[in-house]
């Protein structure tokens, strides 16, 4: 009798135990963004990977007491063709007001849906830390009217910095090859058309390159034998290349086929993760292409970046597939963590402050926010964040060749591409 | 230049009949425009992806499973969904794309999301056509046309069954007094589109990545060589094919790359228009004169 109460006793006590540690009200983060695309669904999981981590670890710090965080996704489809901005907005209302974050993180996907968003956010006063969206107009608003946007901050890379990254593997490429004839080739989306059309006016004609084409491919466009035979008839060194659609997979296949005798750089989504060396039939050795943030891929000389990966695999079974996302969306997680600790709150107003003077180590280096709300990108993982450009080797590795603080090794040509030093 | 316009506009004009073949059979025999043929064609490809990858079956059994799957989804569409709103031409089109909407975004709903997913090359070599280089894969998939637009000839021409498809689609009523099982040869007809889907899947999809915004293109662009041709009619479909692909290319080649999405659009106003029947179709045509 006495045995079975002490029994009773012990077990009412653990569930009382039990129940006190949960009873702890979660602290919502809002993930709304296009889940069905692969940067928002990697995104996502990053985020899910770095929630899992601070709740094991007992979770965050607030007024005393340990609160655990919880994802709340929806699915705002705003990358999607024909999904008007409008219908991507109300998506990213209902979450603020039904599941009520504490903050926003990766937001909308395409920038037209970002910029459209940012009033809704303001009104709604919930910081929101963006991983997916480019556009540097964001920053404009945010510097002309702080006040009011001052909500809005921005991990992932964006167009500026995005840019200043082609332009210095393009250098590079000069340097130790000596081209200096490209041809351009974009999917005609607003990030592509502007990243090129950039790229032209103010690096490759103002630096002496010869221009010798420019092509731009509707979203869906699967055959580019008529591009590359331009390319190849015309003399082109380089294909600078600009993509984010699952086709642009055929354009590297029908190059090696068609012995396109031109280095393939630039981004092609479907060329960033491991798996494209098996999808791709073992046959895109030598294409160059950028990872918009380190950690998306893990670099040798940068431990972070690797360990983030890894956990990444080990969490999910496969390694992160997309160049742009995860990586920020990890980190936005742990910048929130710290800011509300620092903060003690989670008043908008006061979480803000606490983001802007944000200044720690994290997976992509460096992590710091400027005026505009931007994080500082720049060649040193000890100064800034990183992103870089990588080299498919022979062997389906992914070497990084820029920036050189993290570069793994040289450049090398395909053999039917040929330098001119 | 103009060799590889010519070349390469010739493939496309091909991969352009392997895709609209199916929808137009399905259509021509029973009357239903299958708006989830887009599903259909993207089903196949992922089929034959996890058998091959997944499973680990060898290629060939691959391609047969997912050819053979995909026709049986065919039969299931009609028998579970059609058969009871056949005649009724919106419903029709209404029930198909809903169920191909659903398809697709089940897909997405189960992760098929990403790069990943792509088919191996039959013959992973090119050859040299005067100056021109072409990848066996796109010569593959002229001699499958090619083949198949022949095989689907003879089987309506020369065996029972075809001859039985043919009936129902001059007239429908005459063949039921003939003993011909009217809705048996229209659910095979739809299965038989199913599997031509599933054909054209396997032989152009490795040109590229499976991705489940492909079926929508997929359905556009057999719904614009169906239109322009002539819904029903086999030749219209090929000469369609022809006109359209060389179109495109002749628009990478001599205008912009930009342009070439909005060609099936513009053919398809454009014949509607002109002739709304279709350059070779007979469904409209008395309606027309009149």
């Amino acid at each position: 009798m006495k045995k079975g109460f002490l029994i009773i006793l012990f077990c009412g006590l653990f569930l009382f135990i039990g129940t006190a540690i949960h009873a702890q009200e979660p602290i919502v983060i809002g993930v709304p963004t296009s889940l069905g695309f692969l940067e928002g669904k990697e995104s996502y999981k990053a985020v899910q990977l770095a929630v899992e981590e601070i709740n094991s670890a007992g979770g965050v710090k607030l007024q005393g007491k340990m609160r655990p965080f919880k994802v709340e996704a929806l699915d705002i489809r705003d990358a999607a063709p024909g999904v008007p901005v409008p219908e991507a907005l109300l998506g990213l209302e209902k979450i603020i007001l039904e599941k009520r974050p504490a903050a926003i993180v990766v937001g909308p996907f395409r920038s037209e849906a970002l910029l459209a968003g940012m009033d809704i956010i303001a009104k709604y006063r919930v910081p929101m830390l963006g991983t997916i969206a480019m556009t540097p107009l964001s920053e404009k608003k945010i510097k002309e009217n702080p006040e009011k946007y001052r909500y809005i901050f921005r991990v992932s890379l964006n167009v500026i910095y995005w840019a200043k990254l082609l332009a210095g593997t393009m250098e590079k490429l000069r340097k130790e090859f000596g081209f200096n004839k490209v041809y351009l080739m974009n999917q005609d989306v607003l990030w592509a058309r502007g990243t090129a059309n950039a790229m032209k006016k103010r690096y490759f004609l103002k630096t002496g390159w010869e221009v010798l084409g420019h092509d731009q491919f509707p979203t869906g466009f699967s055959d580019f034998s008529s591009s590359l035979m331009k390319a190849k008839a015309k003399g082109a060194e380089v294909l600078f290349t600009c993509f984010d659609m699952p086709q642009s997979g055929v354009l590297v296949k029908q190059w090696k086929s068609m012995k396109v005798p031109a280095l393939i750089a630039g981004f092609i989504s479907p060329m960033a993760g491991q798996a494209a060396w098996n999808t791709f039939e073992k046959k895109i050795g030598g294409i160059l292409n950028a990872v918009f943030e380190i950690g998306n891929i893990p670099c040798e000389r940068y431990e972070p970046s690797k360990r983030f990966y890894e956990a990444y695999l080990k969490k999910f079974g496969q390694g992160i597939q997309s160049g742009h996302g995860p990586a920020p969306s990890y980190e936005a997680v742990y910048i929130l963590k710290d800011a509300i600790e620092k903060a003690n709150s989670l008043d908008p107003d006061s979480l803000v402050s606490a983001i802007e003077a944000t200044d720690r180590i994290g997976v992509m280096g460096r992590i710091r926010f400027d005026k505009g709300h931007q994080v500082i990108y720049g060649k040193d993982p000890k100064e800034a964040a990183l992103n870089c450009f990588f080299q498919w080797t022979e062997d389906g590795k992914r070497r990084v060749i820029y920036p050189d603080s993290i570069a793994e090794g040289k450049i090398f040509l395909p053999s039917w591409v040929k330098g001119k030093k | 230049m103009l060799l590889t316009s010519i070349i390469y506009g010739f493939v496309n004009s091909i991969i352009l009949s392997l895709i609209a073949l199916g929808f137009n059979l399905t259509f021509g025999i029973s009357g239903v425009a299958n708006f989830a043929y887009g599903a259909l064609y993207i089903l196949a490809g992922f089929l034959c992806w996890i058998f091959f990858n997944t499973i680990g079956l060898p290629y060939v059994l691959a391609i047969l499973f997912s050819v053979f799957l995909t026709a049986i989804s065919g039969l299931l569409l009609y028998h579970l969904v059609l058969l009871r709103i056949r005649g009724m031409v919106l419903a029709e089109v209404i029930a198909t794309f809903a169920i191909g909407i659903s398809v697709l975004e089940l897909f997405k709903y189960f992760g098929f999301i990403g790069f990943e997913y792509s088919l191996p090359v039959f013959i992973d070599k090119s050859i040299d056509i005067g100056n021109v280089t072409i990848d066996m894969q796109r010569v593959l998939i002229v001699i499958s046309g090619l083949i198949l637009a022949i095989l689907l000839w003879i089987f309506t021409h020369h065996t029972r069954l075809g001859l039985r498809f043919r009936g129902i689609a001059q007239n429908e009523r005459t063949a039921l007094s003939l003993g011909i099982n009217s809705d048996l040869v229209a659910s095979l007809s739809v299965s038989l589109g199913a599997a031509l889907a599933a054909i054209a899947a396997i032989v152009i999809l490795p040109l590229g990545t499976i991705t489940v915004e492909s079926g929508y293109d997929v359905l556009i662009n057999a719904l614009a060589v169906c239109i322009v041709g002539g819904l029903g009619s086999t030749g219209g479909v090929i000469f369609a094919s022809f006109l359209i692909g060389y179109a495109e290319s002749f628009t990478a080649y001599y205008l912009e790359s930009h342009w070439v999405m909005v060609v099936p659009l513009v053919a398809i106003l454009s014949i509607l228009v002109i002739k709304p029947s279709g350059l070779f179709g007979v469904h409209k045509e008395l309606e027309e004169r009149i």
